[in-house]
C-alpha cells in the first residue's frame, strides 16, 4: 500500500487535526514559496516582485526541472540513475559538435543527440538487468565513462557557435513574458503527472518500485518496466541537455555535471509534498522553484554566496524532517517497516 | 561690481561648490584619460624585449628532464602550454614531460613522487597546482635534488609558497586594473559593475583587488559589487546571481567575469533578463570560444596571453634556475586586448595562440643562443 492510498483510505476516519496536518504537508512547499516571496517581496519589492525577476526565475531553471523529471521516473521504479548529469553533458556536447563544428542542421543534430540519451539508457538498463548489478553502481560507472567520452570528443574545449535559432526557441522567445523553456518543462511535468497518476503504465511503475517480487507475482513485467524507466531517464536527460545548450548557447565538457545533486535534492524534496511519500512531478517542480526563490531572494539582498549553500542544503534536510514530524514520525516513535522506508525505495 | 559681505556670503558657498565640482570633474577627466592611455597600451601587438642576459641553453640543458604538472590535463589552456614547452625543449636537447592528471591532489602528489624517483631535474607546478597541498612530496623532492617550481599561480603581489625554489608569478592585479580601466574608458568614468570571481583560486583576491582599487580610484562615478562563485558551482550559481544582480540594480552596465569561461553562464543571464544590449562583458584569459563571442558581438572584450609566449617564459625561468643563473620570480608575459576591432585576428573560429604576433619566437631563440 502506498502512502497515498494509506492517506486516502484513512482520511475519513482520521481526526480533524490529523487531516489538517496531512493537508498542510501536501501544500507545505507551496506555502514555503509564498512565505519566501512575502519575505523577500517586503524587503526589496521593486526588485523581487518585478515581472522581470519572476519571469527570469521561471525561465532560467527549466534545465533542472527537466533533469529532475528524468530522474523521478527510474526512482519511482526503484532504480537510481547517477548518469543523468553526465548524459545531459554528453548530449549537449554532441549537439554542439554536430551543429557548430560539423555543420549539421538542428533538425538532424537534435534527434542524434536525443538518440545518445536513449543509447545510454539502454546500456544502463541492459547491464543492470542482465547482470543483476545494483543501479547505483552501474550508473555511477557509466556516468564516469560518459564524462571521459565528453572530454575526449570535445578536446576539453567549450564549443560555441551553434545555430542561434536554438537559443531563440529556448530562452529568447517568450510567451506572456516567460521564456519558452519554462513551458517545455511545464509540459513535461503535466505529461509525467498524467503518466504516473492516470495510466496503467504509471501504476505498474509504482508497483515495481514498491516491491518487485510482489509486482512480479501480480503479473507485472518488472524487467520491461525497469528497462523502459531507465531508457526514459536517458532520453529526458538528453532533452535537458538540449535545453542547456539552448540556454547557454554552447556546450562545455564539465559544467553540466553539477546538476546531479540539485536534481536529487529537488526529487527528494518534491517527494515530501503534493503527493507525500512519492516521487511526483508537481512536488519536484515546486521544490525546484522553492530553492530558486530562496536563492534569488538571498542574492538580491546581497547576502554572501555561502549562505546560498546553507539554504540549499538546510532546506532539504529541514523539509524532509518536518515532513516526517508532520506524520507523527518523531524520533523514537514506533515506525512500521513501510513508514521507515520513506518514498519509493530505489534499490541501491 | 562692489562685492559686499552679504553678497560674498551668498555667493561663497556656491563658488566653493562650483570649484569643488570643477576640480571633481577635472579629477574624473584625468582618471578617464589615464584609463584610456592604459587601454591603448594593451591594444598594440606586444614586441619582445629580452627579459634577461643571453645564455647558451643547449649546453647547460643537455640531457636534463623537466616534469610539468598542469592543474588539469583537461584544461586546454594549461595543456597547450605544456605541449608548447615540450615542442620548444626538444630541439634544445632536453625533455619536458607532462604528468597527466584530472585536478586531483592525490594525482599531483603521485606526480611529484614520480619525478623524485625517476631522476627529473625539475618539477614545474603549472596553473592552479597549489604547493601547499604537496608539502611532504615537495620536501622529499628537494631532498633528492629536484628543483620544485611554480608557474602561472601567484600574483606578483602575493608571497609565494616558501617550499618552492622558484615561483614564476603573473601580475594578475595589473590585469584587474586593465579590466577596470577598460570599463572606465568606455563609460567616461560611469561604471556600475558586477565582478565575478572564484575565491578558492590562488590569485583571485589580488586580481579582484586590482579591479576594485582602480574603480575606487575612479571616484563616485564608479561602483561595483562582487560575487564569489566557486568553480564547481559556476553552472548553477553564476547565471542566477547575475540575473538577480541586474534585476535588483537596473543601472549595472558591466559584468566582469575575471576568468572568461564564466562568460558562458553570464550570456544567458543577460539574454533572459533582456539586458544584453546595455550590459557589457569584459573579461580575461583569451579562451577561443569567448573571442568567438566577441566576433558575434556578445562579449565586448577579452584580455589574452599568448600560450607560446607563456611556454617560453616558463622555460626561460626554469632553465635559468637549473643552470644556476639568476631567475626572476615573475613571468614575462605581455597581455593583449581583443575587442570587436581585432578579434578576427585570432581566427574564425578563434584559436589558442593566434593574434598575438610572433616576435617572441625569434626573440627567445636569440636569447637562448639558438640563432
Amino acid at each position: 500500500m502506498t502512502w497515498l492510498t494509506q492517506s486516502a483510505t484513512g482520511a475519513a476516519s482520521e481526526p480533524l487535526h490529523k487531516r489538517l496536518l496531512s493537508l498542510f504537508e501536501r501544500v507545505a512547499l507551496i506555502v514555503g514559496i509564498a512565505v519566501l516571496v512575502a519575505i523577500f517581496g517586503s524587503i526589496r519589492p521593486e526588485a523581487f516582485l518585478s515581472w522581470a525577476n519572476i519571469s527570469t526565475m521561471l525561465g532560467s531553471q527549466s534545465v533542472l526541472v527537466v533533469l529532475t523529471m528524468a530522474l523521478i521516473i527510474p526512482l519511482t521504479a526503484g532504480d537510481f540513475d547517477l548518469s543523468i548529469a553526465a548524459n545531459l553533458t554528453l548530449s549537449a556536447m554532441v549537439l554542439a559538435l554536430l551543429n557548430a563544428k560539423a555543420g549539421w542542421p538542428l533538425g538532424l543534430a537534435i534527434p542524434v543527440s536525443l538518440g545518445v540519451g536513449v543509447i545510454t539508457g539502454i546500456v544502463n538498463a541492459s547491464v543492470i538487468l542482465y547482470f543483476r548489478i545494483p543501479s547505483l553502481i552501474v550508473t555511477l560507472g557509466t556516468g564516469t565513462f560518459i564524462n571521459g567520452i565528453v572530454l575526449w570528443i570535445s578536446g576539453s574545449m567549450t564549443i560555441s557557435g551553434l545555430s542561434p535559432s536554438l537559443v531563440q526557441w529556448v530562452i529568447v522567445t517568450r510567451l506572456f513574458g516567460i521564456p519558452l523553456a519554462f513551458y517545455y518543462a511545464l509540459a513535461l511535468c503535466v505529461a509525467i503527472w498524467y503518466l504516473l497518476g492516470y495510466t496503467m503504465l504509471g501504476r505498474r511503475l509504482l508497483f515495481v518500485g514498491r516491491g518487485r517480487e510482489v509486482a512480479r507475482l501480480s503479473g507485472v513485467r518488472v524487467t520491461s518496466i525497469r528497462f523502459g524507466a531507465l531508457v526514459a531517464s536517458g532520453l529526458l536527460s538528453s532533452a535537458a541537455g538540449l535545453l542547456y545548450v539552448g540556454t547557454i548557447g554552447g556546450a562545455d565538457p564539465l559544467s553540466g555535471n553539477t546538476f546531479l545533486l540539485p536534481a536529487f535534492a529537488a526529487a527528494f524534496l518534491g517527494a515530501t509534498s503534493i503527493v507525500p511519500g512519492r516521487f511526483n512531478p508537481w512536488g519536484s517542480l515546486f521544490a525546484v522553484y522553492f530553492l530558486v526563490v530562496g536563492i534569488t531572494g538571498l542574492t538580491i539582498l546581497g547576502i554572501q554566496t555561502y549562505v546560498q549553500n546553507l539554504f540549499y542544503g538546510g532546506a532539504l534536510v529541514v523539509a524532509v524532517a518536518l515532513s516526517q514530524l508532520a506524520r507523527g514520525r518523531a524520533p523514537g516513535n514506533q515506525l512500521t517497516q513501510q513508514e521507515r522506508t520513506g518514498p519509493s525505495r530505489p534499490a541501491p | 561690481m562692489k562685492i559686499t559681505t552679504k553678497r560674498l556670503l551668498a555667493t561663497g558657498p556656491a563658488a566653493l561648490l562650483g570649484a569643488t565640482l570643477l576640480s571633481g570633474t577635472a579629477f574624473a577627466d584625468t582618471h578617464v584619460d589615464a584609463a584610456k592611455a592604459m587601454v591603448e597600451k594593451y591594444r598594440t601587438l606586444p614586441e619582445f624585449q629580452a627579459p634577461g642576459d643571453p645564455f647558451d641553453a643547449k649546453s647547460c640543458m643537455a640531457g636534463k628532464k623537466i616534469m610539468v604538472m598542469p592543474v588539469s590535463s583537461a584544461n586546454p589552456f594549461n595543456k597547450n602550454i605544456v605541449q608548447s614547452m615540450a615542442e620548444v625543449a626538444a630541439p634544445m636537447g632536453f625533455e619536458v614531460v607532462e604528468w597527466e592528471n584530472q585536478a586531483v591532489p592525490t594525482q599531483w602528489a603521485q606526480g611529484v613522487e614520480h619525478a623524485t624517483n625517476n631522476d627529473f631535474d625539475a618539477v614545474v607546478l603549472l596553473g592552479g597546482v597549489n604547493p601547499a597541498l604537496l608539502g611532504p612530496q615537495i620536501a622529499a623532492a628537494k631532498a633528492a635534488g629536484v628543483s620544485v617550481q611554480t608557474a602561472h599561480l601567484d600574483d606578483t603581489t602575493q608571497e609565494p609558497d616558501p617550499s618552492v625554489d622558484l615561483a614564476m608569478r603573473v601580475p594578475y592585479h595589473e590585469v584587474g586594473e586593465l579590466l577596470a580601466n577598460w570599463t572606465i574608458a568606455q563609460t567616461d568614468g560611469k561604471v556600475n559593475a558586477v565582478i565575478l570571481g572564484s575565491d578558492e583560486i590562488v590569485p583571485t583576491p589580488a586580481f579582484v583587488k586590482g579591479i576594485t582599487d582602480a574603480l575606487d580610484a575612479c571616484g563616485e562615478g564608479c561602483k561595483y559589487s562582487y560575487i564569489n562563485a566557486p568553480v564547481p558551482e559556476w553552472s548553477t550559481k553564476i547565471q542566477t546571481s547575475v540575473q538577480s544582480a541586474v534585476i535588483a540594480d537596473p543601472t549595472i552596465n558591466y559584468v566582469i567575469p575575471i576568468y572568461d569561461s564564466m562568460s558562458q553562464f553570464v550570456l544567458p543571464a543577460l539574454t533572459i533578463t533582456g539586458r544584453s544590449a546595455d550590459v557589457k562583458i569584459a573579461t580575461f584569459n583569451g579562451t577561443p570560444f569567448v573571442i568567438d563571442e566577441i566576433q558575434k558581438g556578445n562579449v565586448e572584450m577579452d584580455i589574452g596571453e599568448s600560450i607560446g609566449w607563456v611556454a617560453r617564459s616558463i622555460l626561460d625561468g626554469s632553465m635559468r634556475e637549473l643552470c644556476g643563473m639568476d631567475a626572476k620570480n615573475e613571468l614575462y608575459v605581455p597581455f593583449f586586448i581583443f575587442d570587436k576591432d581585432n578579434a578576427a585576428s585570432a581566427g574564425t573560429p578563434a584559436e589558442f595562440d593566434k593574434g598575438y604576433g610572433d616576435s617572441y619566437i625569434a626573440g627567445y631563440n636569440k636569447l637562448w643562443g639558438l640563432e
